[in-house]
């Protein structure tokens, strides 16, 4: 299997995901949907593991990088904007809606959270890639 | 940042899909580097220099 039909199993098995989770979530069912998920990861582990071509190599790892970065960022942005948003409305709106504010602060956790991970994660890579202030001579 | 891989791929009639099994990359990398589009880090020019038994400096130019 080269890296072409790689790409196509890929699309295929996220399209199958797509469509279990789908009709899972129409007939209110999470055993289908948490089915689908793991068979879609199980036959995307043995379709790696069959293949002898290079799957993953430094471009493709760079372009991961790029897209996960950036992905981050938007995210991070929009869910921190949102909890902004909904404490916001929950406070100002009369009755004060409290689930709203609730909505919002649950939002600002996970955006602190997603800023911790990239904290973390950026600290374990800067110390293996040998970021450090010692000078040498 | 230019190269003569497809250059040096043609005068040893090796393809694409050759270059890259040798080097442990994918064709999609080979083609990118080709057309200037990625430039490849140190260890995979080297490795690209090898499989010509040339030097870096021949297979790939700076320029400012």
């Amino acid at each position: 299997m080269n890296y072409k039909q790689f790409k196509k199993m890929k699309v295929l098995t996220a399209s199958f995901v797509s469509a279990t989770v789908a009709i899972a979530v129409v007939y209110n069912n999470i055993i289908l949907a948490l089915a689908g998920v793991l068979i879609g990861m199980l036959f995307l582990f043995l379709v790696r593991k069959k293949a002898k071509a290079v799957l993953v190599d430094e471009r493709i790892q760079t372009i991961s990088g790029l897209a996960a970065r950036l992905a981050y960022v938007i995210l991070t942005i929009t869910i921190a904007f949102l909890s902004l948003v909904f404490i916001m409305i929950g406070r100002k709106s009369v009755p004060p809606q409290a689930s709203l504010e609730v909505l919002g602060v649950t939002l600002s956790y996970i955006a602190l959270l997603s800023l911790a991970l990239y904290s973390l994660s950026y600290k374990f890579f800067s110390n293996k890639y040998g970021e450090t202030d010692d000078e040498q001579d | 940042m230019t190269n003569k891989i497809k250059v040096y791929r043609a005068m040893r009639d090796m393809t694409q899909e050759q270059l890259a099994c040798k080097v442990g990359v994918t064709r999609q990398t080979i083609i990118a580097i080709e057309k200037n589009k990625y430039i490849p880090s140190l260890e995979l020019a080297f490795k690209i220099a090898g499989v010509f038994s040339e030097t870096v400096e021949n297979i790939f130019q700076h320029q400012q």
